[in-house]
């Protein structure tokens, strides 16, 4: 088996989630379970047309199909997005270390997501949902650019009952009376939660401008580097810490993450951008 | 294991190999490696030439390879006249393609391969493997190859076998060969060392000799001197020259695309980190968007970055990205540069 090949899967199932995002459920051919551990990601080949890396937004507790939730930016977004159900894409992987979850017993665990950077958290969150009160406690920080941009709509209603589990949610701007929840960006939201900083851990994802605001923030509020995890993205080809293309630092962010700490990376030239 | 033995028997002996086993011969004519045709051809070997134009990585890294499961059949090959510079560039490659996830092709064409290097007495003007750590020739605690020949003269060769590939050809084909004497390693040694006294005062205009990581230390925390970089990179063309022919470079991109409407393809093609294209992200966004910080990422990951994760340079110090160069960037030179910058000292103290 060359493991730059892919093997094949098929869409099952797809949601739309806003006008630029959709969320695939893709079930392998053959009929495997497909395993992994919530923070690592994929790569997903549109054939003839490109592969790239994504990151499920699905629970690694259920593995006989795997969510991806996938934003239309480029060349083979485009064609992913004009798919139908039926229809075969290639997947390689699991790749990478994924969240260190056993890290966060015990622990409060702010996550602060930003637009479809929510996909890598909403596994997480689905992660320790599972396994709940092994958490002091759990807040999500969600913001999108309009409530239009909101993703998973249907999900924060059942996830707004779950107790241990508090949420907070932004958008950057929003048309009168479309919106009663927080109107600002996500760091806002840093402003309202009450943590207690030395006994808790903090995991971002979403854009790099999003990304280096919010640790940034989070510095401000005596949060640690190594309390400040963040899924960091580049241009990854091989996925497999060959290719060089996805280098940051010593490290590859395929191999070495995608999950870093800040103190990781604090001391490398351009994280974010 | 070592043997003595004439240049004239030596390239019999390679004949005796052609017509007895399934090894095809490369061998370093000048500064080509060539597959060789016919025996005729084996009196056109040059032993006594620098590293040869193209780097040794094309021999296991092939500049586009296909993408299928079908097992590629790897010919048995003996590449004769590898510089120890390439070969310090293999330790690289061997790290990136067979640990962790092993690259199939790249093992195969490994495994199949006998590298049979030799020393570089005459190194040039842009040669510096010695200021990084090199040296022009292979010594047996972290040989690559797997038979060296040294010279004591240019008629006189010693070989020398460091891995049970090498022994095994030794013992098929050289066998009746007695051992070099005292004197015979010692004159050997003397032409060895000269050869580094010569790569010493070519540099020492330039460079001296990398100690105590002096090299890692100084580019590790360069980044800052952003001018530095600006004005190192003004006259970079972006063309990609260096990234190809240096013999350590294994970056590369798996393409998935069409080239007809029924007739799909997926390859592994060499990339280069100075393109723009390299790093930037679906959506366009780019961490290294200016020349300059691609341009300074390649040093880094020659110097500090791939020395952070095995211990050893990844610039194995050939000089071929000198020679390369249509704008005449010396990567001695920038790295000269920085260390001034930071107020280091770099000459040779006379």
């Amino acid at each position: 088996m060359n493991i730059y090949t892919p093997k094949n899967f098929k869409i099952v199932k797809i949601i739309e989630e806003t006008p630029t995002i959709k969320t695939f459920t893709l079930k392998s051919l053959d009929g495997e379970k497909f395993n992994f551990q919530t923070g690592q990601f994929i790569e997903l080949t549109v054939y003839g047309v490109g592969e790239a890396p994504f990151t499920p937004s699905s629970s690694p507790y259920k593995t006989d199909t795997i969510d991806v939730t996938i934003m239309r930016v480029g060349r083979m977004t485009e064609v992913l997005h004009s798919m139908k159900k039926g229809d075969i894409v290639g997947i390689r992987g699991p790749y990478g270390k994924g969240y260190p979850v056993e890290e966060f017993v015990g622990k409060e665990v702010l996550i602060i997501g930003g637009g479809v950077g929510l996909a890598p958290l909403r596994s997480l969150l689905l992660t320790l949902i599972e396994r709940i009160n092994d958490f002091k406690k759990i807040i999500l920080c969600y913001g999108a650019r309009t409530p239009q941009d909101v993703v998973y709509k249907y999900l924060f209603p059942e996830w707004k009952k779950i107790k241990g589990l508090e949420i907070l949610r932004s958008v950057d701007k929003c048309q009168p009376g479309e919106w009663d929840e927080i109107v600002g960006v996500v760091t806002c939201l840093l402003d309202k939660v009450q943590v207690d900083v030395k006994n808790s851990v903090a995991v971002v994802c979403g854009p790099p401008i999003m990304m280096k605001f919010t640790t940034l923030k989070l510095v401000e509020l005596k949060f640690k580097p190594q309390q400040i995890y963040l899924s960091m993205e580049r241009n990854m080809s091989c996925g497999l810490g060959k290719c060089g293309h996805c280098q940051i630092g010593s490290y590859f962010i395929c191999k070495d993450g995608p999950v870093f700490t800040w103190e990781q990376l604090k001391n490398i030239p351009e994280p974010f951008e | 294991m070592k043997k003595l033995i004439f240049k004239k028997d030596f390239v019999d002996r390679l004949k005796e190999i052609i017509n007895k086993s399934e090894y095809q011969i490369i061998y370093s004519s000048d500064l080509n490696f060539i597959t060789l045709k016919s025996e005729d051809e084996l009196k056109d070997i040059n032993f006594f030439s620098i590293r040869q134009i193209q780097p040794l990585k094309q021999f296991f890294f092939y500049p586009k390879e296909e993408l299928s499961n079908v097992k590629q059949t790897a010919k048995k090959r003996i590449i004769v006249g590898i510089k120890s510079c390439d070969l310090q560039a293999i330790k690289v490659l061997d790290r990136m393609f067979i640990s962790d996830y092993i690259d199939e092709n790249y093992k195969n064409y490994r495994e199949n391969t006998v590298l049979i290097s030799t020393d570089c007495l005459y190194p040039k003007e842009t040669c510096f493997c010695s200021i990084v750590n090199g040296r022009p020739f292979v010594e047996e605690e972290n040989a690559v190859s797997d038979i060296n020949i040294s010279f004591i003269d240019e008629e006189n060769f010693i070989l020398e076998s460091f891995t049970s590939k090498g022994k095994e050809i030794l013992e098929n084909y050289f066998s009746d060969l007695k051992e070099p004497s005292e004197k015979e390693t010692i004159l050997r040694n003397k032409l060895r060392e000269n050869a580094v006294k010569n790569i010493f005062e070519f540099n020492n205009e330039f460079l001296k000799e990398d100690k105590k990581d002096k090299y890692y230390k100084t580019l590790k925390n360069t980044y800052v001197l952003e001018d530095v970089w600006k004005k190192e990179s003004e006259k970079c063309v972006q063309c990609g020259g260096c990234n190809f022919i240096c013999p350590s470079c294994y970056c590369f991109l798996i393409r998935e695309a069409s080239k007809s409407h029924s007739e799909q393809y997926r390859d592994k093609v060499w990339d280069v980190c100075h393109f723009t294209g390299y790093s930037r992200v679906a959506g366009g966004a780019n961490p290294r968007k200016y020349k300059y910080q691609r341009f300074r990422n390649r040093y880094q990951c020659k110097f500090v970055y791939r020395y952070e994760n095995f211990g050893f340079y990844a610039c194995t110090g050939c000089g071929r990205c000198i020679e390369v160069c249509p704008a005449k960037i010396d990567i001695r030179k920038v790295i000269r540069n920085l260390v001034l910058a930071k107020g280091e000292e770099v000459l040779v103290k006379k």
